[in-house]
């Protein structure tokens, strides 16, 4: 029996971010697919189908990460991939919240799965990312 | 936008008529009251843009109308009148929040002009508050904005480095690879520069602290502790927990900033200290305050040291061989940080012992507290 690699989309307007953390799914053999901004994301995830998603907060200027993890989390349009676990990376500290606790129900948004600050240590996403498919 | 609105406050009829013909002419909306009572009624119901008053009413009185119209909003312009002018009413008047006075009989003339000013001056207030709420909303943006942009790339260049030292990126030689990890290691350092000069522009504006709730101290302290060991073991350091078990006590708070305070004496307490040393972590409470010491068996610091170290960017010189990535903020920022918590923070210390930091916050007094 062959077991098919989990997917990954990694959503991220940082080139070399998403080349880096490529370079640490790979390691582990997941497949990773890529997306530049919320809107190829949002293409992306209805598309694609994947098992988990790496979501950037903050792309091009604007909070799109939020409203992207709320739509997938609440909206109709994404009704057929609602429990994808997504995990929140971000550059700027204290915006999404503390480490140990997410502000983003202050504005009424759905909660992602997870937080990651930036830059990610290989072993410490690898564990978050298994823990979530796990479940 | 609609014409201004005005409210008279008269008992006498013919001067509510006189004064509404004036300003029906003027381009004024207007309403009326006989008595205080009424016509405080309708500044909650109408909010008015300016209120005329008279001072002597039956019932409540002139002044009275002005402390409650302060009460409900002062950028409501009151303008009072009254047939029994006098210095002392004057300056009552005005102390009770009124924009003019203006004595009987007047001319139509003259209660234009002074309704006038009133509304000119109310409209300039009104824009410089809609102007400091904007600029409080970009400097929030901007904020945000410069930490993206200054973090953006570096944490890009530290996140290949983090690869590479993985060796998800391939083999790499040992020499290299030192290289890259000494390289990485002044990166962390200024990506803390960074955050605490961002902290510091915060503090500028007030804004350092979020709004303070209530927290349970020992359990934000015990999940420090926890969060530190691997630190205090790199550094060979052990750290010891004293403090009650549940839930016994409040304070108001922001965790996140305390967060930061704790774990930048706790960083601290470790990195300062001696192979083999303690790192002493202790919550208690006095009767209004929560007390929380941090206790190192480190280096200490001079007695001639010891009044500056919460001076921005003092820095007392390393432990040998050890490479800290501090800024010198650390200490300045956690001490604004404490203040803003009406807390206090305080070190002793003695050279070639170890330091003690001593952090008091205030209680939350619940009900079946005993005294």
């Amino acid at each position: 029996m062959t077991t098919i690699a989990p997917k990954i989309l990694v959503i991220d307007d940082d080139p070399d971010f998403r080349a880096a953390v490529t370079a640490i799914l790979a390691s582990a053999s997941y497949d990773v697919i890529a997306a530049d901004s919320a809107a190829e994301g949002k293409t992306k995830i209805l598309a694609e189908r994947p098992d988990l998603i790496l979501l950037d907060i903050m792309m091009d200027g604007l909070f799109d990460g939020f409203s992207l993890c709320h739509s997938v989390k609440t909206s109709k349009e994404f009704e057929g991939v609602r429990t994808t676990p997504i995990i929140f990376i971000s550059a700027v500290k204290d915006i999404a919240g503390a480490r140990f606790g997410f502000k983003g129900e202050e504005q009424g948004m759905a909660d992602p799965d997870d937080y990651v600050d930036k830059p990610v240590a290989p072993a410490d996403l690898l564990a978050r990312i298994d823990r979530l498919l796990k479940k | 936008m609609q014409d201004p609105l005005v409210l008279i406050i008269d008992d006498e009829e013919s001067m509510r008529d006189s004064c509404s013909q004036i300003l029906l002419k003027g381009r004024y909306r207007v309403e009326t009251a006989p008595d205080g009572t009424t016509g405080l009624q309708k500044i909650r119901d109408l909010r008015p843009d300016a209120v005329i008053v008279d001072l002597k009413m039956p019932g409540i009185s002139g002044f009275e109308v002005l402390e409650n119209l302060r009460l409900i909003d002062p950028r409501i312009m009151a303008i009072v009148v009254t047939g029994y002018a006098t210095v002392e009413s004057a300056v009552e008047a005005m102390k009770k929040g009124a924009f003019d006075f203006l004595p009987k009989p007047f001319t139509p003339e003259e209660l234009r002009m002074i309704l006038s000013r009133a509304l000119e001056y109310r409209r300039l207030a009104l824009e410089a508050e809609r102007l400091r709420r904007e600029k409080k909303l970009l400097e929030d943006n901007v904020i945000t904005m410069v930490s993206h942009q200054l973090r953006s790339p570096l944490v890009a260049i530290q996140q290949y480095f983090e690869v590479i030292l993985a060796d998800i990126a391939g083999r790499v030689e040992d020499k290299p690879k030192e290289m890259i990890r000494r390289a990485s290691e002044r990166l962390t350092g200024l990506l803390n520069l960074i955050n605490d000069w961002l902290d510091l522009a915060r503090i500028d504006q007030g804004r350092l602290v979020g709004k303070l709730k209530p927290l349970d101290p020992g359990k934000m302290m015990r999940k420090l502790v926890e969060f530190m060991t691997p630190l205090a073991k790199e550094f060979e350091v052990t750290l010891e927990w004293s403090g009650p078990e549940g839930p016994n006590f409040e304070v108001l708070g922001d965790e996140e900033t305390l967060e930061q305070v704790f774990t930048n004496l706790i960083s601290n307490a470790i990195a300062y200290n001696k192979p083999q040393g303690r790192v002493r972590i202790g919550l208690r409470a006095d009767p209004d305050f929560v007390v929380i010491e941090v206790q190192d068996t480190g280096i200490g610091i001079s007695q001639d040291h010891l009044p500056f170290i919460f001076d921005q960017f003092f820095q007392v010189s390393r432990r040998e061989g050890k490479k800290m990535k501090g800024s010198g903020l650390g200490l300045s920022i956690a001490k604004k940080i404490v203040e803003a918590h009406d807390g206090r923070i305080d070190a002793s210390s003695e050279l070639g012992i170890g330091s003690t930091f001593t952090v008091w916050i205030p209680k939350v007094r619940r009900e079946a507290e005993p005294v």
